[in-house]
């Protein structure tokens, strides 16, 4: 098991060698300069370039760059966004509201999603699943910032419940009023992915020989869904919930911005248009490394639930 | 089959709807007189932005009247007739007097008389904040849109078919270094792996089928190769090859086509997801640019005038969303015919 999580880290960490090595050539071999800036004089420009060592040859800078991630863990400064800033600190500051909101759309949307899912499952071609399953596929197709635009216009605009954009120097509840429309806008998605999953599951195990010795026992419907069923079908959820982190991070990208949240999302559009070299390429490290992180554990947890599936191809893992 | 899929009712309409936007999509820019790109204007050379629409058949039932309401206007200027020509106000609400003392009101103008336009000029669903009428502009996005999402997922198809086959078919190493190379070019986040591409060769219609393509194929290579790893051992497959077949002839005349369905479920999911990144990219500031719409970028550059215009979000919002239910049904329908065996 040891072996599987070194080689898989292993791999990550080529992965994220490769991405940050394609990311720093894209973007050094792009027209333009971080100073292109008609208030600056030419003058200015070539001093600023000659500190930062832009003018050096692509290759060199490219190995100053890493010898600096190697040995110092200094990712290089931002010239644009909060120029000599360095970049990590840059974005350490918007990590805490990004994940802060990824975590608490999660949060709401597991309990939200098994719920309904067990309704679904327990009323199964009833008025409560009709109804459910419509729901389900509204949330799934609906893109999550058309969902984001229709709250901010519907509750914010039109019946003042909410603010309209978030509140980052109020008070902690102001804050976390200002949040829950974003929240809601992310949540759609996971809560219909995991009901989907979850009647799916429960519907299959319905058929299984143990349901029907409970049932044959005397147990209802409901209480072989909860008691016995539903244990069961959370097994094969894990796999399901983790991925659906990535996704809300993506989706946070397009709600941050609409709901003008400070966050890392609005860092790759605003770094990427201000050239701000550095700043693109830890951003999209920061990405790349949540990602990985997400489908490691996710492929982990695989092992950890069901033991009959192993990991690696060793003979014992 | 198509029985089956004949009997899933909800797949059927959503398969008709489907077809209708397309339609639309295909015909829709060429029912007006407006170019998708024209910025309009009235006699006095002023821009036509923000137009309510006006629809003549409907008109007379007060729906798309071409009508709006100007908020907080001095009572005293209705009477000028440069600013609100005859016949342009319709209606005066909330009047109220400034601690000034000056008169102020809301005022229902037919907005067409207002702006000095035309009895014959109708925009159906009004106009942009640049004076581009959004009939025209919302079906071409569409249109736009489709365009982006066939194209990247034949590509994919393509890409990923014969990936897939090579690595299923031939195994050992050859699989093994393939597919590694394809695990990497995954493992790469979507909005990483895009925003390079559009760093790298400029926004653009073409820069944005690559971008959706450069990762969209690992998913076909994997599902190909796992049906041909399935399916080159069976007896038929064998059968066939003692009889001389050539490994191209065993791929694509027989193990492909017995892959097939799983395929076609799979092309069918990628494409709404298609449509759903390139709207997702617009929105963050990497859409293709003006003035070619797409439903992203309609949808990007309606959101400032949320609170203002409401309809120029709702209509791209409307469309797209009805897009994706109808390609989530009929995909639902569509599988549960080829492969009943799953849930």
């Amino acid at each position: 098991m040891l072996k599987y999580i070194l080689k898989r880290l292993g791999m990550m960490a080529l992965t994220l060698f490769a991405i940050v090595t394609l990311a720093f050539f894209v973007i050094r071999w792009m027209p333009g300069s971080p100073f292109d800036d008609p208030e600056y004089s030419p003058e200015l420009v070539r001093m600023l370039e000659e500190k930062y060592r832009l003018h050096e040859p692509i290759p060199v800078q490219y190995f100053a760059f890493l010898k600096n991630i190697v040995t110092e863990g200094f990712w290089g400064v931002s010239f644009r966004i909060e120029p000599t800033v360095p970049v990590w600190k840059v974005i350490g500051e918007r990590i805490p509201v990004t994940l802060g909101l990824n975590f608490i759309s999660l949060l709401l949307s597991l309990p939200l999603g098994l719920l309904a899912g067990c309704c679904a499952a327990l009323y199964k071609s009833k008025l409560p699943d009709v109804l459910i399953s419509a729901l389900v596929i509204l949330f799934v197709s609906v893109p999550s910032f058309v969902a984001a635009s229709a709250l901010q216009y519907f509750l914010g605009y039109r019946t003042h419940l909410f603010p309209i954009i978030y509140r980052s120097l109020g008070s902690f509840p102001e804050r976390l009023h200002s949040l829950l429309l974003p929240v809601f806008a992310l949540s759609f998605y996971p809560v219909a992915t995991l009901c989907r999953y979850l009647r799916g599951e429960l519907l299959e195990n319905f058929s299984e020989d143990y349901l029907l010795l409970a049932r044959s026992k005397g147990l209802t419907r409901k209480q072989v869904l909860l008691r016995h069923a539903f244990p069961n079908a959370l097994v094969p959820l894990m796999p399901v919930i983790v991925p659906m982190f990535t996704g809300i991070l993506s989706g946070s990208l397009v709600v941050e911005r609409i709901f003008g949240i400070p966050g890392v999302g609005g860092l790759v559009t605003q770094s990427i248009q201000a050239q701000d070299h550095f700043l693109t390429i830890s951003v999209l490290f920061f990405y790349a490394l949540i990602h990985l992180l997400t489908v490691l554990i996710t492929d982990l947890s695989y092992g950890f639930i069901d033991p009959r599936i192993r990991l690696g191809g060793g003979r014992h893992a | 089959m198509r029985k089956k899929l004949k009997k899933n009712k909800a797949a059927r309409a959503a398969l008709g709807i489907l077809l209708f936007l397309i339609l639309i999509a295909l015909f829709g820019p060429m029912m007006t007189p407006y170019s998708y790109r024209e910025q309009l204007t009235n006699e006095a050379g002023e821009y036509l932005s923000d137009m309510p629409p006006r629809i003549p058949f409907l008109k007379k039932l007060g729906i798309a009247s071409g009508r709006a309401t100007l908020k907080d206007r001095r009572v005293d200027g209705l009477s000028d007739t440069e600013k609100y020509p005859e016949g342009s106000v319709i209606r005066i609400k909330n009047r109220y007097t400034a601690p000034s003392g000056t008169e102020y009101c809301d005022v229902v103008v037919d907005y067409y008389v207002y702006k000095g336009v035309g009895e014959d000029v109708n925009f159906w669903f009004g106009t942009d904040q640049m004076g581009r009428d959004l009939w025209t502009r919302l079906w071409r996005g569409t249109r736009v849109s489709l365009l982006i999402a066939l194209i990247a997922v034949t590509a994919d198809l393509l890409i990923g078919t014969l990936y897939g086959a090579v690595c299923g078919y031939f195994g050992g190493k050859t699989d093994l270094i393939l597919m590694r190379f394809a695990e990497i070019i995954r493992s790469i986040p979507n909005v990483v792996i895009c925003s390079l591409f559009i760093m790298l060769f400029g926004t653009g219609i073409k820069t944005m089928i690559l971008a959706l393509a450069v990762r969209g194929w690992t998913q076909t290579a994997q599902l190909v190769r796992a049906q041909f790893l399935r399916n080159k051992t069976r007896e038929y497959v064998l059968a066939s090859r003692m009889m001389g077949a050539s490994d191209g002839w065993l791929i694509f005349r027989h193990i492909l086509p017995n892959s097939l369905s799983p395929l076609l479920t799979g092309a069918m999911m990628a494409v709404p997801s298609a449509i759903f990144t390139e709207s997702f990219l617009a929105y963050i500031g990497l859409g293709i640019p003006a003035p070619e719409p797409s439903l992203g970028t309609l949808l990007s550059g309606a959101w400032p005038v949320l609170e203002l215009y409401p309809l120029q979000t709702l209509l791209p919002a409307l469309v797209i969303s009805v897009l994706l239910i109808a390609f989530t049904l009929f995909t639902g329908g569509l599988r549960d015919v080829l492969d009943p065996s799953e849930i």
